[in-house]
């Protein structure tokens, strides 16, 4: 069984508890405006280019079997054109093109995920499968929790929410030890309208987790100016989480971290988006909607 | 049962400002500069040239020799430290040891006062003595000299005086070693002359050649302890005249309590706490009255003090605040000396100290947790003072130290930005017990200078007897047995061209050719070199702080101790295997390129179009030592095996082993800077990577770092390594130094022998070379050792700032800012 990657990030502090190994799927339903991760959204393999990198070569036109390499301009791949072959990442001298999604066996990548369980073992640590989302790997994703499980590694998944919940319930839950949970807006139009889809399925599937598992969930809201940041979502969220009796919750502050990713993709983010990235400090004013319920830091 | 009861371990109620006899002590050493100092050179050439009898055996010359200069030597006091004697007759003196390189000095004379690098101090009256009466005396005698008239000016050694391929420390010195004070502190150095007197006595009756050197050897240790004794009498007298025409009667009673002292230690047994540090003390000036000033340590003075330190507590004679300031004291006193370096050695050694190490906490004997009291107390000093010596390191147990313990010292890392330097005690000792060292031998171990380790006392290691470059072999290897800066001279074997060769294999065999012929004449060198000290420089001062020689009437330099290693180190290991990589990935798996393409390259520097293309991708496409790709893992693995069978397969002139081990000093910014371009995409004159650390870059994730060095560690590096690790600093100490002992735990769990850290970041260290006046007290680590940034040379200044920075919230590298790329 495969399994599509974009990154493995090791050493990751804030995935959940301890140091841990976070595992980033590719492949996502929604499209935040603010996503961090726009390289992960598609759910095939895609070149990125990093113009300052380039020195002009010309190497990667030579290889390319599609005739998908521009060299004029600020883009250097066609992706109308480009097949996701890789052969131009491969011999670029410079890394300036980058295959973003590889695809691992199941195997091959719990062989990476262990070679840090002492780091997981000394700090109460262990593995989180983020994305994308995670979910839409379904089956793969599910044996991976299950493996790491029975090599009893503590597991963690980032989801938006949005997935089969029989499915999710009787293949993953199990064997999952945490799950932090997005929520972004309770307007359904709104969520609709400015990440893709309703956000029916996410309000049903969290309120059925917390039936079963709500010491084991974390809700965690993004912050960000200008979408979710208004008075009247955040305090609408609060007030579904304590009608839902959500013990713990973490705010997520605004980060620009997409917008250079998304360029590199010849893709633009919107640019209502602040460029600087919001204090985690600056979160106070938010924090307050949501007394009586534990907040946790990201 | 554990020894700790202090309430809170950090100690942070004692500070420089309610401990102010130590924040005057550190102001003053930090505002002296270091004079050379004469007096032992002035006396030991009297000595030879006046009363030396050459009938005698070495040993019983080299004790009166020593013993005449303990006579002479001054006695002064330079300040209000509460520890009396100094190594020197300055305040921050370099001696002089005409035995080994002092003769470097001649040339420099009138200019090593006013130079611009690290200056030293010299009257020009004693210049003139140096110039006229000292050194003309010394031309033919050094170690150096000697060797090459005994052994008719052999190859190796003109091969080690082009510096380029190896170093044979025995031409500097052997010192590198950790006495055992233990039974001086319980019998006094009386009782041990007792003791040698009975068995020279013993001897007496029995007439053969082999009774009559053993004779010697008693009473050659007799000899030269009687020295340090006459030695320690001149600092009570001068102590008591100090008292009487003292103004204050506090100094006055200072000075009178520090004449008691002198008076019943170390002839004595220690009674106090503050006897037994101020006997370890005179015994540390006594042996360097014999063997230079480099690297001698202490040892495990957490352990060794220990007793007196609870007799005292427990008897309320002492408190902490007192004991923090002793050990101030002797913190300060230990750093009361320099090494003299002459202007042309400041590329190889400049900034280095004279590396002293004190080693704490891990396990005792038994194999529990040995921390105590006194080793928070220690930890808490060397947090205040933040001086370069001594080189202090900590030892870790993670299965019987307290995680309370690791989270200490890794707070004193952080707010010190560099030391202590961690020690796994597991692999460790595992590596000592691979060398036949008896488990409980093996767990009393310290630390000596640099990194390299030693049975407490038991094994007499010459360390650093060898310092080879592996990148000298590699270009070898590439160019058929000659190398770039030595022009068209063939050096070593003359291996076939490597374009000719069909499989990764090929080469290596090559390479190995070259290697092994360079470590054949390195320990050719150190062997001629040893039986040279034997007949020149034996140590019956030091045998006596040994276990072993007493037993065995044999002196430490004929094998004397219990263990008798030899240690040798190595330079540019880590861009050496990544070199090895680069070829075998790039011209026999992928076919790449040819070989002839990558020495044309190589050759050429990377210039040009085509250089700088190829470069980049050696740079970016090749398995990097410091990840956990599968060829740069085979190949590290296979270069720590083969080095180490290849030394194990000799036996030194003492009849011990040889350790392989791997730290550099500042050697790798040196040699790196005189080396020409590398397969692995690194230009001429780049630095090397320091110790066993990865190439700076090459390395992105910390976790696969550590794991990718951790695993080549234990049996096979009984001399054990550095690893350089930077981190960016943190606001918050608290949550950093958990993170910090987490990950120094893991990386110790999956084999890691040692790490060291410098916690700061490139913007800092960019900063503090062009304005060293802003940081006069900023510490780094180098390899192995501390050194202050301001004393190190450009290139070394260059290595620090552009070493990989590891962000602990991430794992991941911080990119090396432009300013910090725009060297080349
Ligand atoms: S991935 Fe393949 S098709 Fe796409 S640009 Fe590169 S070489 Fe061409
Ligand atoms: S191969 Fe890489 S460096 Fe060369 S032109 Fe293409 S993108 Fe630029």
């Amino acid at each position: 069984m495969r399994g599509l990657i974009g990154n493995i990030s090791r050493y990751a502090l804030h995935d959940g508890p301890g140091i841990r190994t976070t595992v980033f799927l590719k492949g996502c339903p929604l499209h935040c405006p603010w996503c961090h991760n726009p390289e992960l959204i598609s759910h095939e393999p895609e070149v990125a280019f990093y113009a300052e990198r380039c020195i002009s070569c010309g190497d990667c036109q030579a290889v390319c079997p599609e005739d998908a390499i521009l060299m004029h301009g600020e883009k250097r791949i066609d992706h109308t054109r480009c097949t996701g072959c890789g052969l131009c990442t491969k011999s670029c001298p410079a890394i300036a093109l980058v295959m973003i999604g590889r695809e691992y066996e199941l195997e091959e990548l719990v062989e990476v995920l262990l070679r840090d369980r002492h780091f997981f073992e000394v700090s109460g640590g262990g593995v989180t499968l983020s994305g994308g989302e995670p979910t839409q790997q379904l089956e793969f994703t599910a044996s991976l929790l299950e493996r790491l499980h029975n090599e009893g590694i503590h597991t963690t998944i980032e989801s938006n929410g949005i997935f089969p919940r029989e499915t999710f319930a009787s293949t993953c839950l199990d064997h999952l030890d945490l799950i932090l949970f997005d929520l972004k807006c309770i307007d359904s139009a709104w969520h609709q309208e400015v990440v893709g889809r309703g956000n029916e399925r996410i309000l049903e599937n969290l309120s059925c987790l917390l039936k079963t598992r709500a010491r084991d969930v974390i809700v965690r809201i993004p912050v960000i100016p200008g979408h979710t940041a208004t008075p009247e979502n955040i305090g609408q969220i609060a007030d579904h989480l304590r009608k839902l009796n959500v013990c713990r919750y973490s705010l997520l502050p605004y980060h620009p971290f997409g917008c250079s990713k998304a360029a590199a993709l010849g893709k633009i983010q919107k640019n209502s988006l602040p460029e600087q990235a919001m204090e985690q400090d600056k979160l106070g004013q938010w924090q307050e909607f949501f007394h009586g319920i534990e907040r946790v830091l990201p | 049962m554990t020894a700790v009861t202090l309430d809170e371990i950090g100690l942070k109620e004692f500070t420089l400002e309610s401990l102010p006899r130590l924040k005057e002590l550190r102001t003053q050493y930090f505002s002296r500069q270091p004079e050379i100092c004469i007096e032992r050179a002035r006396y030991v050439t009297q000595y030879l040239r006046e009363h030396d009898d050459s009938a005698h055996s070495p040993e019983l010359r080299q004790a009166k020799k020593v013993e005449y200069f303990l006579r002479h030597k001054s006695a002064r006091f330079h300040d209000r430290n509460l520890i009396a004697g100094n190594t020197t007759s300055k305040a921050l003196g370099a001696p002089l040891f005409p035995e080994f390189f002092a003769l470097t000095l001649w040339p420099e004379l009138e200019t090593v006062s006013d130079r611009k690098k690290n200056p030293q101090k010299l009257t020009a009256s004693e210049a003139s003595e140096l110039n006229l009466e000292i050194f003309p005396f010394w031309m033919d005698k050094n170690v150096l000299e000697v060797t090459r008239s005994q052994f008719d000016n052999p190859e190796c050694l003109q091969l080690f005086e082009k510096l380029v391929f190896f170093i044979a420390a025995k031409a500097g010195c052997i010192s590198h070693a950790v006495p055992t004070y233990t039974s001086m502190l319980q019998y006094g150095l009386s009782g041990l002359i007792k003791k040698a007197a009975e068995y020279e006595e013993e001897l007496a009756g029995v007439t053969d050649a082999d009774a009559e050197q053993k004779a010697d050897f008693f009473r050659a240790v007799q000899i030269s302890l009687q020295g340090i004794i006459v030695h320690a009498e001149h600092l009570a007298e001068e102590a008591k005249e100090l008292a009487t025409v003292a103004d204050d009667p506090k100094d006055a009673a200072e000075f009178t309590a520090m004449a008691a002292v002198c008076r019943s230690v170390p002839v004595g047994p220690a009674t106090t706490f503050r006897e037994a540090v101020n006997a370890i003390w005179i015994c540390q000036v006594g042996i360097h009255a014999e063997n230079i000033n480099m690297a001698m340590s202490p040892g495990r003075l957490d352990q060794i003090l220990y007793p007196y330190y609870k007799q005292d507590i427990a008897e309320g004679r002492l408190d902490i605040g007192r004991a923090m300031e002793l050990v101030g004291c002797l913190w300060l006193k230990i750093a009361d000396n320099v090494t003299m370096v002459p202007e042309a050695s400041e590329e190889l050694f400049g900034g280095a100290g004279t590396v002293p190490a004190i080693t704490l906490g891990g396990v005792g004997k038994d194999g529990e947790d040995a921390v105590n009291d006194l080793t928070y107390i220690m930890l808490r000093a060397t947090e205040l003072l933040g001086i370069r010596d001594p080189n202090v390191n900590a030892r870790y147990d993670y299965e019987k130290n307290s995680q309370d313990y690791c989270r200490r010292v890794s707070e004193v890392i952080l707010n010190t930005k560099s030391v202590p330097a961690f020690f796994n005690d597991k692999a460790n000792i595992t590596a000592l017990c691979g060398q036949g060292e008896r488990l409980e031998h093996a767990r009393d171990y310290a630390v000596i200078g640099c990194v390299e380790l030693a049975s407490s006392g038991r094994d007499y290691p010459a360390s650093s007897s060898i310092m080879m470059n592996l990148a000298a072999a590699l270009e070898m290897a590439l160019f058929g047995g000659k190398r770039p800066i030595t022009g068209e001279e063939q050096i070593g074997p003359a291996t076939p061209d490597p374009s000719e060769l069909r499989s990764f294999e090929e080469f290596w065999k090559i390479f190995k050719i070259q290697l092994d012929w360079l470590i054949e004449q390195a320990i050719t060198l150190n062997e001629y070199m040893g039986a040279v000290h034997q007949e020149m420089m034996p140590s019956p001062l030091l045998s006596a702080l040994f276990i072993g020689p007493m037993d065995k009437g044999v002196d430490l330099i004929r094998g004397g101790a219990l263990y008798n290693s030899s240690g040798a180190t190595h330079i540019a290991f880590a861009d050496v295997v990544d070199s090895l990589s680069a070829i075998e990935q790039t011209v026999f798996i992928e076919k790449k390129y040819t070989f002839n393409d990558v020495l044309e390259q190589v050759r050429g520097n990377f210039s040009g179009q085509k250089g700088v293309k190829m470069r980049l991708y050696l740079k970016n496409h090749t398995p990097k030592y410091g990840t956990e790709a599968v060829i740069a893992r085979k190949n590290a693995h296979n270069m720590i095996q083969h080095l180490f069978e290849k030394y194990q397969s000799h036996t030194n002139y003492r009849g011990g082993p040889y350790h392989p081990s791997y730290w550099t000093m500042t050697n790798h910014a040196g040699l790196g800077g005189i080396s020409g371009a590398l397969p692995h995409g690194r230009k001429a004159g780049e630095v090397f990577s320091s110790g066993i650390t990865p190439v700076s870059g090459a390395a992105p994730e910390l976790t696969a770092c550590l794991n990718a060095v951790a695993e080549l560690g234990g049996e096979c590096v009984p001399g054990c390594w550095a690893l350089n690790i930077k981190y960016t600093p943190e606001s918050d100490v608290a949550i950093m130094a958990e993170r910090f002992a987490q990950t120094i735990e893991a990386y110790f769990r999956a084999g890691g022998q040692q790490v060291q850290f410098n916690i700061m970041t490139y913007e800092m260290l960019l900063d503090a070379k062009k304005h060293p006046e802003k940081y006069p007290e900023l510490m780094v680590r180098v390899s192995g050792y501390s050194a202050y940034f301001k004393d190190l040379n450009e290139m070394m200044k260059d290595e620090l700032i552009t070493r990989t920075q590891y962000g602990l919230d991430d794992g991941r590298v911080v990119p090396l800012p432009p300013e910090a790329k725009r060297r080349h």
